[in-house]
């Protein structure tokens, strides 16, 4: 068990390790939490009226058990969909594993090992919900101590099934399609198919939701104490056994209590053992393949004169496009946002046309709406913000090569856009297809989402420069464990987000194309201006500084 | 001709790593740079490479400030480094189609090179495959071709020789001598005593950040009147009780 729990914090360690430039972390955590403090009490303010009203409402019917069972559902369902995406490059694409592998120590205790990065954003999440939920539905129903103590308790349990529960059909997964040769494919297919799957259940849980019929089971169960608890989760057991913990009175709440913690424990060695099987066969030995012998004239013809901020460019692309981690990260990621958000909204209207649905709004609103949609989902790309950091320990060939790093920035930059390009194609066929808007709103939002997505990819690699992170040993450093993706946002998207409400609330500017306009002017003026702070810290020479 | 003046540089919160060094090496000569590990060696290659920030003092290549005209000063060197993993995700004849844009070299050029280079260094068969299933020796070998390919005056080479097969390792010594017979500047550092002694017109000796020695074997045998071999004079030279 002690070897274990060294593998545990290892694997912390190598995952949090941050060389240097502790201060400046320090100070864009602050800056973090200052913009958050607001929110934490509006988002407690929400949970308690939420909490408060429904106790209410269902308590005089003796059902008010079912705000707890809400809670163990949304909850698990929550952690299971995290899980699938944490536990896919926790354990497929962070390769930290090799390290591992020689030491003296048991599969299962590595897989535990590997477990912990998971578990640990899992226990986060499940702090920020369960607890403000906990505490005001105690304090609504006048709880006792018990019920707090094992609430508590109970905190410690929650995450496992449902991780459990993905790390297995994850597991399954990756096993099956890594029977090919070339790992860094399989890798890549794996995770697409799990993205995947979270979009069809989705869409099967919605299908299999049938309002009329449940209103009729309403009225059946309500007559019953706990019967809506009984209702909602039919499905899904351990929900109904939590909230029965933490509701029913006396010797039955310890009964069932012990009940989830076993059954939580059960599930635990379950991950023990089906992970032993299915684990490190399906991760060992890895390696890229793809050994092929070609003719001195299929090489010869691989020998092309480009300028050198194609060549920049085509190395950047090359390098996402084949390293798995940037592949899923800067590409598959980026897509799995706009493709979920169509499916949700084509599902809602029930598969009928969504056209015209944009006709109740202004034409002014109408650009402000697609602009500030597009900006958002170009600002959640990861390409610019890991512009440096992707490039790792070999940073310093772009110093010793003669190239001028201007020109390498630019061409990183372009490679952003170059990627973004995907997810505007995306969002366009959306919008033809699905909302049918007229060819000249979609110029203009076509203009604009150019624009704006050469400004993301500036702003994100300008971020990056800023605070990269180098010096890591693994792919999924760059993206994890790092406050960037946040700061992205903050920069790219809430300033120019808080001028689109502006703009939207006034009056004197009216109409499409002055919208238009302006928009433009603004964006061209925020490129503008962080093009000259990436100048400045280039001729400063910040970039020998960063090694 | 790489002259270092009064060089010197600082870790955030170590002891020095370069300490005024001063160093003139000149061409058609082969100089190898010799020192403890943590001597300071590639601390040193790595601010003459444009790499690292220079603290102090100023260091030209072929009279070029490589702080204040970086882009002629790296055109006319070709570098090595420590460690060959860069460009990982690249086929080999995709890194060489890169230093050729780099280089603005003509096609027909880096064909022939191309072709004679990897032929040499017998890793012609792995051009197609990614860097990453090379070996160590083998991802040398392709980053000393992309070096040759735009044949620098100026070779700087890191520890060139650790981790090649003694064929390879002879060919490349072949070529930085018949590089430096040309009248160019080859500077090597190195942990092999023995190649230094067969290989080197002059040897420089650096120890904490300080030059102990710069000259020819024959002088260091005079200074340090011994005539002993190398290992016994640099074993003595940086023994630090
Ligand atoms: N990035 C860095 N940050 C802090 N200290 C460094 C850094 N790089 C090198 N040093 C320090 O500078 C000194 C010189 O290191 P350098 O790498 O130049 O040695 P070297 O002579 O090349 O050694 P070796 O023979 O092992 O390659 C060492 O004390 C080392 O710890
Ligand atoms: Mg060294």
């Amino acid at each position: 068990m002690s070897k274990t729990w060294i593998v545990m914090k290892n694997m912390l360690k190598i995952h949090y390790s941050r060389a240097g430039n502790n201060n400046s972390q320090i100070i864009l955590l602050s800056i973090a939490g200052i913009f958050l403090f607001p929110f934490l009490f509006f988002y407690l303010g929400l949970i308690n009226n939420a909490v408060s009203g429904l106790y209410e409402l269902l308590e005089p019917f003796g059902q008010s058990s079912v705000i707890i069972g809400l809670l163990f559902l949304l909850l698990t369902a929550l952690l299971f969909i995290i899980s699938f995406v944490l536990v896919i490059s926790s354990f497929y694409f962070a390769e930290d594993i090799n390290s591992f592998i020689p030491l003296p120590i048991q599969p299962y205790q590595i897989l535990l090992g590997k477990a912990t990065v998971p578990l640990l954003y899992l226990y986060v999440t499940t702090f920020a919900i369960y607890f403000p939920v906990l505490f005001y539905f105690g304090s609504n129903s006048n709880a006792s101590i018990v019920y707090y103590l094992l609430g508590i308790i109970l905190f410690v349990f929650l995450p496992f099934i449902p991780f459990v529960l993905a790390a297995i059909f994850v597991m399954f997964i990756m096993r099956f399609v890594n029977i090919a040769k070339n790992k860094d494919r399989s890798k890549v297919l794996g995770g697409i198919f799990v993205l995947l799957m979270i979009i069809l259940l989705n869409v099967v849980v919605r299908l299999n939701a049938n309002p009329d019929e449940m209103m009729e089971n309403f009225a059946q169960f309500i007559q019953e104490k706990d019967g809506l608890l009984q209702m909602i989760t039919a499905a899904y057991p351990p929900a109904l056994i939590g909230s029965k913990a933490l509701t029913v009175a006396g010797w039955e709440s310890l009964l069932y209590f012990l009940l989830m913690i076993s059954i939580s424990i059960g599930f635990i060695f379950l991950f023990i053992i089906v992970g032993q099987k299915l684990y490190l066969g399906g991760v060992l030995g890895i390696n890229v393949g793809n050994k092929k012998n070609i003719s001195s004239e299929r090489l010869h013809k691989k020998l092309r004169k480009h300028p050198v901020w194609l060549s920049y460019l085509q190395k950047e692309l090359r390098i996402i496009f084949r390293t798995p981690t940037f592949f899923m990260q800067c590409v598959v990621q980026s897509l799995f946002g706009p493709i979920f958000l169509v499916i949700i909204l084509m599902m809602d209207s029930n598969f009928n046309s969504l056209s015209g649905t944009l006709d109740q709004f202004s034409y002014k609103q109408q650009i402000l709406i697609l602009f500030a949609a597009t900006l958002f989902i170009l600002s959640a790309n990861a390409t610019g913000i890991s512009s440096i950091s992707r490039e790792g320990k070999s940073w310093h060939t772009n110093l010793f090569l003669p190239l001028d790093l201007k020109q390498v920035f630019l061409s990183k930059i372009a490679a952003g856009w170059t990627i973004n390009l995907v997810s505007i194609l995306l969002i366009a066929i959306g919008l033809i297809v699905v909302l049918d808007i007229s060819w000249l709103l979609f110029s203009l939002w076509l203009a604009l989402s150019f624009v704006a997505s050469w400004f993301t990819s500036l702003m994100g690699t300008y971020l990056d420069f800023s605070h990269p992170k180098l010096h890591w040993t693994d792919e999924q450093e760059v993206f994890k464990a790092r406050l960037i993706g946040f700061l992205a946002l903050l920069f790219e998207f809430v300033p120019l987000g808080i001028i689109v409400v502006i703009i939207w609330n006034t009056p004197f500017v009216q109409g499409g194309i002055v919208t238009f306009v302006l928009l433009l002017l603004l964006m061209f003026i925020a490129t503008a201006l962080v093009h000259y702070l990436l100048q400045k810290k280039i001729s400063n020479k910040d970039y020998q500084k960063i090694i | 001709m790489i002259e270092i003046k009064d060089v010197s540089k600082d870790f955030a919160g170590k002891k020095r790593a370069i300490d005024s060094l001063n160093l003139t090496i000149p061409d058609g000569k082969i100089v190898g740079f010799l020192g403890p590990n943590g001597a300071g060696k590639s601390t040193t290659i790595k601010m003459m490479t444009g790499i690292l920030p220079i603290d102090d003092g100023s260091i030209t290549l072929n009279g070029h400030d490589i702080e204040k005209q970086p882009l002629q000063a790296k055109k006319i060197f070709g570098y090595v480094p420590d460690q060959p993993d860069m460009f990982l995700r690249l086929r080999g004849i995709e890194y060489l189609n890169f230093i050729g844009d780099i280089f603005d070299i003509p096609v027909d050029i880096r064909k022939e090179q191309i072709e004679t280079l990897t032929e040499t260094f017998n890793i012609h068969d792995a051009l197609g495959d990614y860097i990453q299933t090379y070996s160590h020796g083998m991802r040398q070998k392709i980053i000393v071709t992309g070096v040759l390919l735009h044949d620098p005056d100026i070779w700087i080479l890191d520890e060139p020789l650790t981790g090649l097969d003694p064929k390879s390792a002879y060919m490349l010594k072949e070529m930085m001598r018949e590089h430096a017979n040309k009248g160019n500047t080859v500077f090597f550092s190195s942990h092999g005593l023995e190649v230094v002694e067969q290989l080197c017109d002059e040897v420089a000796i650096i120890h904490n950040g300080k030059l102990l020695f710069y000259g020819t074997l024959d002088e260091m045998r005079k200074t340090y009147q011994s005539d002993q071999s190398l290992e016994h004079v640099f074993l003595e030279l940086t023994n630090d009780e």
